[in-house]
Formats: C-alpha cells, sequence, structure tokens
C-alpha cells in the first residue's frame, strides 16, 4: 500500500501537464478542434507514448489510468479511456486510431463518427469492427463532445470471455473520466465560492455551501482512490464495478451540488463550469448508468462467487 | 503508488484469523455480550495479555515501551481482524490506539513507566472523560476543574457519556486549570485513578447495545502534580493529538462491510439477491464501504511514513460515516421486518452514534472545509 505517486508516475504526470498545456484546456475547448476530436492531441499523446503505457515497461495500467484521469480533467477532446485502457486491455495496438465503445447500438456513442475502430458488447465476448462512414449516423450534441449512433458491419470476435475483459476496463475507464472531470468541475467551484460575495461574505463561508462541498470531496476522494485500485489491481470484475458505481453516484451528486453553488452563471455557456459537467454527464450514463454500475457490482461481489 | 500487501502482511492477517478462531470463548457473539457489556470489558483483561504474549497488542509502539517498533500497518491489520470479530480487545482499543501513544509522547519517564508496562501488558482498563453537559461539540467551554492545593490537585466537576467508566481502572481525564474565558488553552490532562476518593460513576440507558453510557462526577477528588500529563494548560495539543489517532481508530468500514455480506446471504437465502431494487441498494452501501477503506489507508500510509498527521483524517472519518449509514439504511430498507432485533439494526444504530463519536459528523464537514477545500471560517 503506498499511495504517494512514485518519481516515474510524477514524471510521467509533469510531462502530461506540460502537453495538456498546449493541447487541452478550457480555451481549446471551445474552439472547432476542442468540439470535434481533438487529432493534434490525439497525435501528441501517441507520439509521447501516453497512449501505450498499459503495456509498456516501468509501467502499467495504473499509470494509464492516472493519464485517463488528467485528459479528463484538462478537457483533452480524444477516446482517452477506450484508447488508453480498454483497448490495450484487449490487445488493440496503440496506433490503430480512435475507438468507440458500444453496448447497447441503440444509444449516441461519443465520438462516433470520428472512431475508426469500434469494440461492441455481443453477450460473452467482445467484436473488434473497422468502422466505415456508413454504418454512423450523426446525433446532434449539446455536451461539447460529438456523438453518433453506430451499426458497425464485418467484425471480427475478440475471442470467448473477451466481452468480461472490455466491460471491466470500460468500468475502470468511466470511473477514471468522471474523476478527472469532477476534479476540474470542482476546483472551478471552489474558486468561485472563495471568490463571490453575497451579504458582504463569501459564499464559501456558508455552513450549508461547505457541508455540501465537503461530502462532494470525501466521495471524490473515495472514487479516485477506487479507480486507480481497480486499475492496479488489473480491473477485477468487482472491484472495476465498485469504481464506477461510486464514480457515477459521485458524478450526479456533484454536478448537482457545483451548478448550485455557482448559481445562474454556472448555466451560461459564457462561463466554463459545464464545460465538465455537460461531458460529465454523458460518462455517468455509459453502461446503462448508475443502475448498471451498482448492478454490476452486486453481480461481481454476491451473485458470481459465493459469500 | 501501488494498492497490494505484502507477504508479511497477509501472513499475518492468516495468523491472526487461526489465533481468533481457536481462542475466542464458547458465549462470543452471543446477545448481550458485545463490546461495552461488562463480560466483554471483563474478557478482554483475559484476551488482550494474549495478544500481547504474542507481540500483537502495541507491535506500533516503540520497543523500549513495550511495542516492536512495527508499521503502523501490523497495527492497523491487527484492528480489522479484530473489529471483524467483535473487537475482543475491548475497552484497550483506545489504550492502545491513542491512550498509550498520547503519554509515550506527553508523558515524563515517570509516567511512561507507571502507565505503559500495563497498557502493554493487556489487563488494564481506561476510559475517555471528555464530554460534559454543557460541552459536546464545543469540548472547549468544559468547566470541571482541577484547582491547585500545595503539591494536589484537587478535581470538582462532572462529565458525560463516558464509556466504559463502569469498569475503567484509569480516566484519561480533561479539566481546566485555566479560567473559562482562557477556552482551550486553559485546559490540563489527568490521568485519574477510578478508585479515587470522591469519583463517582452513574449509568446511563441508553438505545446502544451492550455500549452503556455513563456519567462520572468528581467531588474534591484530589490527584498528585505527576497525575498531570503535559504541561499545565497545555492540554488541548494532546487532544488534537489523541482525537487524530482516535478518528480512524476503529476500522468501522469493514465491520459495515461484514454486514452487508450477511445481509446479502439472508437475501438470497430468502430468495431477494436477484431482486434489481435489492442488488441496486446493497452495491451502493458496498462501493461506499470500499472507499472509506481506501482513505483510512491512506492515513495509515501517511502515518507509516512519518508524515504528519493531515487533515486526510477527516475524510477518513467522514467516509467512514457515510458509509456505516449507507449499510444501516439499505439493511432496514431490505429486510423489513426481518431486521426486527437483527445484527442490521444494530449497525443502524451504531451508524447514528458514528455520527456523533469522535467528533461529529459535522465537525469532520467543517474541518474538511476549512483545510482541505480553504474556505473560510466565518
Ligand atoms: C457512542 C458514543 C460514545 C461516546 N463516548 C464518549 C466517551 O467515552 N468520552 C467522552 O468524553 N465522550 C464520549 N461521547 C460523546 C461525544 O464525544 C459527543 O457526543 C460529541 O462530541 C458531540 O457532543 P454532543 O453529543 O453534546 O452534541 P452537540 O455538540 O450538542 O451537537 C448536536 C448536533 O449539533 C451539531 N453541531 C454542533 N456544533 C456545530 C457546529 N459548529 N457546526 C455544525 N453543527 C454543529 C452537531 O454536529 C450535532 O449534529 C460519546 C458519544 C457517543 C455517541
Amino acid at each position: 500500500m503506498d499511495f504517494e505517486p512514485t518519481t516515474e508516475q510524477r514524471g510521467v504526470l509533469d510531462a502530461l501537464t506540460t502537453l495538456l498545456a498546449r493541447h487541452a484546456g478550457t480555451a481549446r475547448a471551445r474552439t472547432g478542434a476542442g468540439q470535434g476530436y481533438d487529432a493534434d492531441l490525439d497525435r501528441a499523446l501517441r507520439e509521447a507514448g501516453f497512449l501505450s503505457l498499459f503495456g509498456a515497461e516501468g509501467a502499467g495500467p495504473l499509470e494509464a489510468e492516472l493519464v485517463v484521469e488528467q485528459v479528463a480533467r484538462h478537457l483533452g477532446s480524444v477516446t482517452i479511456g477506450a484508447n488508453a485502457l480498454v483497448g490495450p486491455a484487449l490487445g488493440i495496438e496503440a496506433d490503430r486510431g480512435p475507438i468507440a465503445l458500444v453496448a447497447n447500438p441503440a444509444v449516441p456513442i461519443r465520438y462516433g463518427a470520428e472512431a475508426e475502430i469500434a469494440l461492441v458488447v455481443q453477450g460473452d465476448e467482445a467484436w473488434y469492427y473497422t468502422l466505415q462512414p456508413d454504418v454512423v449516423t450523426v446525433v446532434e450534441s449539446p455536451y461539447g463532445v460529438p456523438l453518433a449512433r453506430l451499426a458497425p458491419r464485418d467484425g471480427h470476435s475478440l475471442g470467448p470471455g473477451s466481452s468480461g475483459r472490455m466491460l471491466a476496463w470500460w468500468r475502470v475507464a468511466i470511473a477514471a473520466e468522471a474523476v478527472g472531470l469532477m476534479s476540474g468541475a470542482f476546483a472551478l467551484t471552489l474558486t468561485h465560492v472563495r471568490g463571490r460575495k453575497q451579504n458582504d461574505r463569501t459564499i464559501g463561508s456558508y455552513q450549508a455551501v461547505q457541508h455540501r462541498l465537503a461530502e462532494c470531496e470525501v466521495l471524490l476522494d473515495g472514487s479516485r482512490w477506487l479507480a486507480r485500485q481497480a486499475a492496479w489491481l488489473g480491473a477485477p470484475e468487482e472491484e472495476s464495478a465498485a469504481a464506477a458505481a461510486l464514480a457515477v453516484a459521485t458524478a450526479l451528486r456533484l454536478n448537482r451540488e457545483v451548478h448550485q453553488v455557482t448559481g445562474a452563471i454556472g448555466l451560461t455557456r459564457e462561463y466554463d463550469l459545464h464545460l465538465w459537467t455537460q461531458r460529465l454527464r454523458l460518462v455517468t450514463l455509459e453502461l446503462s448508468g448508475l443502475l448498471g454500475q451498482r448492478r454490476a457490482l452486486a453481480q461481481a461481489r454476491w451473485v458470481h462467487q459465493d459469500v | 503508488m501501488e494498492f497490494g500487501w505484502s507477504d508479511d502482511a497477509r501472513a499475518l492477517r492468516r495468523d491472526i484469523q487461526r489465533f481468533l478462531d481457536s481462542s475466542l470463548p464458547d458465549w462470543w457473539g452471543t446477545p448481550g455480550t458485545g463490546l461495552g457489556s461488562i463480560r466483554h470489558s471483563e474478557y478482554s483483561k483475559e484476551f488482550a495479555p494474549k495478544l500481547a504474549a504474542r507481540g500483537w497488542l502495541t507491535p506500533h509502539w516503540p520497543r523500549e515501551y513495550g511495542g516492536a517498533d512495527g508499521e503502523p500497518w501490523q497495527h492497523f491489520i491487527l484492528g480489522e481482524e479484530l473489529w471483524l470479530r467483535g473487537e475482543p480487545r475491548g475497552p484497550q482499543y483506545m489504550n492502545v490506539n491513542w491512550i498509550g501513544p498520547a503519554i509515550i509522547a506527553f508523558g515524563t519517564e515517570s509516567q511512561r513507566n507507571q502507565y505503559l508496562p500495563r497498557i502493554a501488558g493487556g489487563d488494564v482498563l481506561w476510559c475517555q472523560g471528555f464530554s460534559e453537559p454543557e460541552a459536546g461539540t464545543d469540548l472547549a467551554s468544559l468547566r470541571t476543574r482541577a484547582d491547585r492545593d500545595g503539591d494536589d490537585y484537587v478535581i470538582n466537576g462532572q462529565k458525560v457519556w463516558t464509556s466504559y467508566a463502569n469498569v475503567a481502572d484509569y480516566c484519561f481525564l480533561l479539566a481546566r486549570t485555566g479560567s473559562t474565558e482562557d477556552r482551550h488553552r486553559g485546559i490540563s490532562v489527568f490521568l485519574v485513578p477510578m478508585d479515587a476518593p470522591g469519583v463517582e460513576v452513574r449509568e446511563i440507558d441508553a438505545i446502544l447495545e451492550g455500549h452503556a453510557f455513563h456519567e462520572l462526577f468528581f467531588t474534591d477528588v484530589r490527584v498528585p502534580e505527576s497525575a498531570r500529563l503535559g504541561e499545565e494548560n497545555a492540554g488541548w495539543d494532546i487532544v488534537r493529538h489523541a482525537l487524530a489517532y482516535e478518528r480512524v481508530g476503529i476500522p468501522r468500514y469493514c465491520r459495515a462491510a461484514m454486514q452487508l455480506d450477511q445481509l446479502a446471504e439472508w437475501a438470497r437465502e430468502n430468495g431477494r439477491l436477484t431482486d434489481p431494487a435489492v442488488q441496486e441498494q446493497m452495491a451502493g452501501g458496498r462501493a461506499l464501504c470500499e472507499a472509506a477503506r481506501l482513505l483510512v489507508y491512506r492515513v495509515v500510509d501517511e502515518r507509516a511514513k512519518n508524515t504528519h498527521v493531515s487533515s486526510n483524517v477527516h475524510v477518513a472519518r467522514a467516509a467512514m460515516v457515510l458509509a456505516e449509514r449507507a449499510v444501516g439504511d439499505l439493511g432496514l430498507a431490505v429486510m423489513g421486518g426481518y431486521a426486527v432485533a437483527s445484527p442490521i439494526d444494530s449497525q443502524y444504530v451504531d451508524s447514528v452514534a458514528a455520527g456523533l463519536a469522535a467528533g461529529t459528523y459535522e465537525v469532520q464537514l467543517n474541518l474538511i472545509a476549512r483545510t482541505v477545500l480553504e474556505l473560510e471560517r466565518r
């Protein structure tokens, strides 16, 4: 047990922060590059090796998870969870292009139109598809992230049992992205409540506000460590589901609280908060949403194995 | 950053489990014999010496005071395994978690020699005399006085909610040695024998299973100056030190998680485990227990590295309260009438107490807001 980053992990994160300062952030999330798929960021991450940490010597899934958290926090407009965690866990090389994850073809997928590959849960197996433009239906998106439905054709199975692996790592990716997005939204909110005054005192000095945010901090911190633990353990069914279940429950709560304490300005597109919270809501909906995550956890803990 | 256990840690866990399997008595776990009951407390004087003999009572203490200079992790793993079995150390978990460490940190050599060997030997019980009728959350307003009289102090006043006072040999007492206006700067700690003339204990009937509350009255209780721990009027630092240990002293998440597993057993036997509503509730509780576990481990990690006790202790404590509450709530929701007089119902009441003892939940949130989130204090 060690909760401090190693020198190597610190090195990875420092280098990533430098890269993200150039290729991500709130201003960029508002530009064309940030609102579509950010091919420049994708290339920069790939070239610097951040998408190959999962299986790299001296690194591993935990380092990949840390990257997902940071890219999400800095609003990087790439398929970071799918490409840094899920793809590598299924043996897909890092240079194959953006990956879309599909469990239910009826629901719109993040970056569906921009992805080159789809990984699809089909019963016990994960299927691999190379995407052609004619299988894509673009869906209008108010989330700051493009959406599309996919009806992929002509794929191949990644083998029996592969869907379990895909789902587990997808849950870790959901948790990591949610943690990153929540961290960004929360940091902005803290700055806001420290500075804005009403009735001659900062709104952050009101205990009603403090207690809400303190509870968010506890839940967010817990989500963060569950996500990291799940990645470090190699995404066991139970620990992955626990990470996603807490992160998604926390995201729903935190999304509400940060907007509540920010006031009306938080609902405008001029103010930055929505850049995180809109994306965050999309992440919470994946894999059947909170109920889906919780049921997966209950199944893993109490149904699939004996107590 | 890594989340694994060393081979030593794993082996320790196995050894303790085996030891517990073979050493707990037949009556263990029967109704009315839980933590706080007289039988439980008395048994701790039989049990803790056995732990001590194996080096498992104070492994984290310095060698010179009966410890083994061990990592805090050892002590923590012990705490988890013991708490899962109903805490056979009884009130002595306080001795080893924070009372002994406070004496090590703030005591004179002669105080260390006087008190630590018995604590490390496992046959002495202590209670914590902090709260008063008018001083709960606002502990610094306490009124029990200790006035100098020659070489002695004379103590007068009242404490309340004192757990284990009925069985304790000593009280770790907070009393005012300065004026009321001095607030926290006028408080000292005294190590008071409970059989000193003028100490009176009255039981308070409560809804907590086994866990009896008490009132403690001090009437002209005379103690020598050597009963004072630390400098006069410097008790507040000792309290802060002690509370930082106490707040994560009980690994509450692991018992809540165990209750959940037992609830799952019940649900399976009663055909309820496949009910999606039941699964959803139970998983929500499980995730919170796991989060609390990691947040407590982070504090242990800080301690193992000797970094100062950070405000993460408040985050950990609050997370434990959330986990315990969730399990209590969902347990009643899932079991309905079958929860009557069940361990789940006790879990519910315990979770209420968890939000109050060792600094209330609101106090933890206040401290998180100020120290972690850096929000202004009004
Ligand atoms: C199971 C159990 C065992 C205990 N054992 C001991 C023991 O052995 N020795 C001992 O000395 N004490 C013991 N206590 C007492 C415990 O420390 C106190 O209950 C606690 O400090 C709270 O004080 P209070 O009960 O007077 O509540 P109060 O301080 O009156 O608080 C009541 C409510 O008001 C809230 N509140 C108070 N101030 C604020 C504030 N500034 N901001 C927001 N909310 C606030 C509290 O959070 C709480 O919800 C025990 C308590 C319990 C439940």
